[in-house]
């Protein structure tokens, strides 16, 4: 296991290196740059020029990489070309919104979700069953801001119940709980259905092992039974889904961020590549993707310790 | 998982049924709507000749519903199909490759790219070629490549190193035959269900992508553009906003279910927790 | 002395089956009684009566008691019977290694059933650990402080077995019930399963044990009950019930004597030859199985080979049949070097053909039985499909399958009846040497003499060379003019059949030979068991 846990991690590594080149291309890729953007039909032609010498946009792209890589290493992610301000000042004052609603999403999400799955894999075929995964199925299926706008209208506007957007709530969201409860309903909606779904395969899996037969011919009372036979087993394919859910989830973070106008990370990511702003674009990625790494990480890892013999990491 | 196989041929057919509207209003939609789509109604207007009303800036709703649907799907659908395409042939190649550093070369580079974010590079290549329908399709496609490879190679492999592929070997059944008879028929249904499921997901996302601005022009004729040029007025005219919703939806639920009734008994999610109690 | 499992008039019905007819048990403390019978004479079904389970749609009656605790009513189980669950009758299934959690260390499940049925352990964290050391110990696995730490896969197939009677013993039942616990072991495995269960008795602990392997039973049971289609045919002191075996006689249904060692069909030639073959199960000649590995079949002969489970046998096969590619070493078919399967020539092919022991998902579930046998003769003899159809039915029903079953899918076929398919598709080859591991595992006494003739006929007729591998150094002895012993991947000794099994001269052979009391099973059971009952294994639902 420890050997396992050393070259998954080494792989890891590997993993953000070559996404940060990927990042780093790809940003690069987009066609007109900052100072386009800015001074798009006042400015000359060689006040653009200026502007780009200025913003170092005019050296080989070989270069600007080794650059761009050296100050990572040493912790500088760039200077934002639109405000001035450091990325890492960008990143500190977003991320913190995005990280309690992704926080809070998983926290409730896990246990609903194996709630769900657990109930309708005990009682596969049964009413409960068929009532539930239609439900999920159908959120599943709604696009999220669909479900985002539908929410906003119908609770916050016709209603009155909750607030439609953050706008004004500035710095003392987390002071006003009742700002989550439909961003987090949204990004709720989206995730829960594939990982209950997933535990619900589990379970019935488990439930006709031999291991849980066999518990259950040694006395293993049933509430006991599903706790501590069960689920372990069943827990096996949600691990995996979750860690891609996260993927999903990032997508929703997006979405919701905009339409709730919530000051956080995907929206700096929006407006950064809105505005060709490459070093925040470039900075706000390759965190987004390193979570994402350590997500796939995690999940492997637990994988690992739930079904000790299924090889994850070839 | 007991299904009976009534129950999955209703889920399959079910899933058909509702993938008939969005599908037909996409492959005929275009022919039968104008290329540009005149402005000649009050905006947000309901009835007065234009059925589900018309949009912000007056434009018919149900042209638009029609002919939004070839791009909405349409990239989707071809980034998915070029995905499993380059996917099944990476896969396919690592799993009959029998050198493990021909393998290592096929399959390493591909999953160092599954963890990036696909929300991020469909918004990149998005803003930076705007309007640009096949590029955000080629970046849909490669998002979705390592996935499809990783899977099909697992499940070839299964098949081409199982007791039935060994005893077809030894019975001197020709790689051909193998492949075709037997491995591909293995991978096949896994496959179509896998598809099924990643178009409702890319759907999604594209339409996501749109719907925020960082994909295709904010008047072209897109169900998710639509959904967003139109959503303050989802009191007003609510047709601008559920119709292509509901076409969404339906492809979506359609896409899964069609997906769940493809899927092969052996391969359903939590197919393999089975495997290893056995 | 008053017994500790009390069955009367036990009735099991499925639909309109009688699975159970009026069964009466009884079981005295302290000693091992053995339930005897073929496969479907209702062994399970009675034992899981004892613990108040039925199978879904089973309906049971009757009355049985445990202990004092009645598990079972004229209505079917009683509200007592899921407390009755290990507490005082623990049941062991018969494959046992499937019933340990893959994902759960063996410490805490052990002290978990400790803590769930004994008073003493409810509380105390410590007398349930003692309890788990203890059943540890009385399982014979040595209880260091890692052991328990270890998950299921980190144990070796025999200790599986082991960790999962240590779970029942945990439990601390009166009553054990063991379901064929001596299923594909080897002989020195059954020897010392032998001995665990004289030590369980010892220890003060009640076991019924079910089995159709009438020599474990006579070496360990005081007393049989003897089971055929549901109903009691005979019960009393084993001894009684189960006379001692005769000597080995020759075969009777037997077409034909069989060759005798020094028979003429031996040629001098030699068919297949690996020399020097080491063979290793990871990438990058790690985890080396086979050393340096010699063995040779002639045309016309049979060379058996024999050792302990895991010394190898299937790995040496599958090199010789080209499909474990990860060896070094030369194989060679009458002298021309033979590459790895898939470098093969369909010549090459045909002459080596292998039948392995697990055969029921070699069979694709698409095609019918018939269709893929037929396929050999197709590819390999060049036969049009018609002929191949028709060679496959013949070669079918002589190995005892009617065509009847043969034209169905493999999934409604018996575990034996698709094992002589499986020989049917290797034989179409008209194979120059054919190698067979284990394949009579699943074969009751008159299948295996079908099999062992038409080996024998092969071998006189066409001089096929036959590679065997299997435990029952009986069935060995009669088929085999040269023997290999392999142990731990090495050739620990080889020679002439007989001159090795007369005058042993490594420790391995002397082991399987001082095993060999509980292995001289011949595989009919003496029970009055119609012949024609399919008996081998249930076909998979």
């Amino acid at each position: 296991m420890a050997r396992y846990a050393l070259r998954r991690c080494g792989w890891t590594v590997v993993q953000l290196a070559v996404l940060s080149v990927v990042v780093f291309l790809l940003t690069n890729l987009l066609p007109g740059d900052a100072a386009t953007v800015d001074f798009n039909e006042q400015a000359g032609l060689d006040q653009v020029a200026q502007l780009r010498e200025q913003m170092g946009l005019d050296r080989p792209l070989s270069e600007r990489f080794v650059d761009w890589t050296g100050s990572l290493l040493t912790g500088d992610l760039g200077t934002s070309l639109v405000g001035g301000e450091p990325v890492s000042e960008v990143l500190s004052r977003s991320v913190g919104v995005t990280a309690a609603l992704a926080a809070i999403t998983l926290l409730l999400l896990v246990p609903l979700a194996v709630v769900l799955g657990l109930l309708t894999g005990l009682r596969a075929g049964g009413r409960t069953d068929r009532v539930v995964s239609a439900v999920t199925l159908t959120l599943a299926s709604v696009p999220d801001f669909v479900l985002a706008l539908l929410l906003v209208g119908v609770v916050s506007l016709r209603l009155g119940w909750l607030p439609a957007t953050w706008v004004g709530a500035d710095d003392q969201w987390w002071q006003r709980p009742e700002l989550f409860v439909l961003p987090v309903t949204v990004l709720l909606a989206r995730t829960v259905g594939g990982l209950s779904r997933q535990i619900r395969a589990g379970t019935i899996a488990s439930l006709n092992a031999g291991y849980t037969v066999q518990a259950r011919r040694l006395g293993v009372p049933p509430a006991r039974l599903v706790l501590r036979h069960v689920l372990p087993g069943a827990a096996v394919p949600g691990v995996q889904e979750l860690a891609r859910a996260g993927d999903q989830l990032l997508g929703g973070v997006l979405v919701t961020e905009a339409v709730f106008a919530i000051p956080g990370t995907a929206t700096a990511l929006v407006e950064a590549v809105r505005n060709r702003d490459v070093p925040t674009v470039q900075a706000l990625t390759l965190a987004l993707a390193a979570v994402a790494c350590l997500l796939n990480l995690v999940a492997d890892l637990v994988g690992r310790r739930l079904a000790p013999r299924t090889e994850v990491l070839r | 998982m007991k299904q009976g196989p009534a129950r999955r041929r209703r889920r399959t057919a079910g899933g058909a049924l509702l993938l008939a509207p969005p599908g037909t209003a996409a492959l005929v939609g275009p022919f039968v709507t104008p290329a540009d789509i005149p402005s000649d109604g009050m905006p947000y207007a309901r009835g007065d000749g234009h059925p589900l009303g018309t949009d912000a800036l007056g434009r018919d709703v149900l042209t638009l519903v029609l002919r939004g649907g070839a791009s909405a799907l349409g990239v989707a659908c071809a980034a998915v199909a070029l995905a499993v395409a380059v996917g099944a042939v990476l896969g396919l190649a690592a799993a009959a490759s029998h050198r493990r550093w021909l393998d290592d070369l096929l399959m390493r580079p591909v999953e160092l790219l599954l963890p990036l974010p696909s929300f991020l590079v469909i918004s990149v290549v998005g803003v930076g070629w705007r309007g640009q329908p096949v590029a955000v399709a080629l970046a849909v496609a490669a998002l979705n490549v390592p996935a499809v490879a990783r899977l099909l190679r697992a499940t070839a492999l299964d098949a081409a190193s199982g007791p039935v592929a060994e005893a077809m070997r030894l019975q001197g059944e020709s790689p051909t035959r193998i492949l075709f008879g037997h491995v591909g028929r293995a991978v096949l249904p896994v496959a179509a269900a896998d598809a099924g499921t990643r178009v409702g997901a890319t759907v999604f996302t594209v339409a996501a992508a749109n719907f925020l601005g960082l994909g295709l022009d904010p008047t072209s004729p897109d169900w998710g553009v639509l959904i967003a040029a139109s959503r303050e007025a989802l009191f007003v005219q609510p047709w601008a906003v559920c119709a292509p919703t509901l076409l969404l939806v339906m492809f979506t639920v359609g896409a899964n279910l069609l997906a769940d009734g493809l899927m092969p008994r052996g391969a359903e999610p939590g197919g393999r927790a089975a495997a290893w109690n056995q | 002395m008053e017994p500790v499992i009390e069955v009367r008039g036990l009735t099991a019905r499925a639909g309109t089956a009688t699975l159970l007819d009026g069964i009466d048990l009884t079981v005295a403390p302290g000693e091992v009684t053995a339930l005897v019978g073929p496969s479907g004479s209702g062994k399970t079904t009675a034992a899981l009566a004892l613990l108040g389970e039925a199978a879904p749609g089973v309906r049971l009656t009757g009355t049985v008691s445990v202990a004092g605790t009645q598990v079972v009513s004229a209505q079917g189980p009683t509200g007592s019977a899921p407390a009755a669950r290990g507490r005082l009758v623990a049941y062991m299934p018969q494959h046992p290694a499937h019933a340990l959690h893959p994902a759960r260390r063996i410490g805490p499940v052990l002290t978990e059933l400790a803590r769930l049925h004994r008073p003493d352990s409810a509380r105390s964290r410590s007398a349930a650990a003692a309890h788990a050391a203890v059943a540890l110990r009385t399982a014979g696995l040595p209880d260091g402080g890692t052991i328990r730490r270890r998950f299921p896969h980190q144990f070796s197939g025999g200790q599986r077995q082991r960790v999962a009677l240590a779970q029942v013993l945990a439990c601390g039942p009166r009553v054990v019930v063991l379901d064929e616990p001596s299923t594909g072991l080897d002989t020195v495995a059954r020897m010392r399963l032998a001995g665990e269960l004289t030590r369980l008795v010892d220890g003060g602990i009640t076991v019924l044990l079910l089995s159709h392997d009438l020599d474990l039973v006579r070496a360990v049971a005081a007393r049989t009950v003897l089971l055929a289609r549901g109903r009691v045919v005979a019960t009393g002191p084993t001894e009684d019930v189960l006379p001692a075996e005769p000597p080995p006689a020759p075969p009777a249904s037997a077409s034909g004597p069989l060759p005798s060692p020094e028979g003429d069909s031996r040629g001098e030639v030699t068919a297949l030859q690996a020399h020097g073959l080491s063979a290793w199960i990871r990438p990058g000649h790690r985890g080396e199985v086979l050393h340096d590995v010699t063995v040779g079949v002639r045309e016309g002969g049979c060379t058996a080979i024999v050792g302990p489970s895991g010394s190898g046998k299937t790995v040496l096969a599958r090199c010789l049949a080209g499909l474990h590619e990860r060896h070094r070493g030369r194989i060679s078919l009458f002298g021309e070097s033979l590459p790895v399967l898939r470098h093969r020539t369909p010549r090459q092919i045909r002459g080596v053909q292998y039948v392995w022991q697990e055969v029921r998902n070699s069979f694709d579930e698409r095609r019918t039985v018939v269709e893929q046998v037929a396929r050999t003769a197709v590819r390999l003899r060049r036969l049009s499909p018609e002929a191949a159809e028709r060679r496959a039915t013949e070669v079918c029903e002589r190995l005892g399958l009617a065509p009847g079953d043969t034209r169905r899918h493999a999934a409604s076929l018996s575990g034996g009846e698709l094992q002589r398919a499986a020989l049917a598709r290797a034989l179409l080859a008209e194979p120059d040497v054919l190698i067979c591991d284990e394949i009579t595992t699943a074969l009751d006494a008159a299948s295996t003499e079908l099999v062992t003739a038409e080996l024998a006929r092969l071998r006189r007729e066409s001089h096929t060379a036959v590679l065997w591998i299997g435990h029952d150094l009986e069935l060995v002895e009669r088929l085999a003019d040269d023997l290999v012993v392999l142990d731990e991947g090495t050739v620990v000794e080889s020679g002439g059949c007989h001159s090795v099994l007369s005058s042993p001269g490594s420790e391995t052979t002397r082991l399987l030979l001082r095993s060999r009391h509980l292995g001289t099973r011949s595989a009919s059971p003496s029970a009055p068991a119609p012949p024609d009952v399919r008996g081998e294994e249930e076909p998979c639902p």
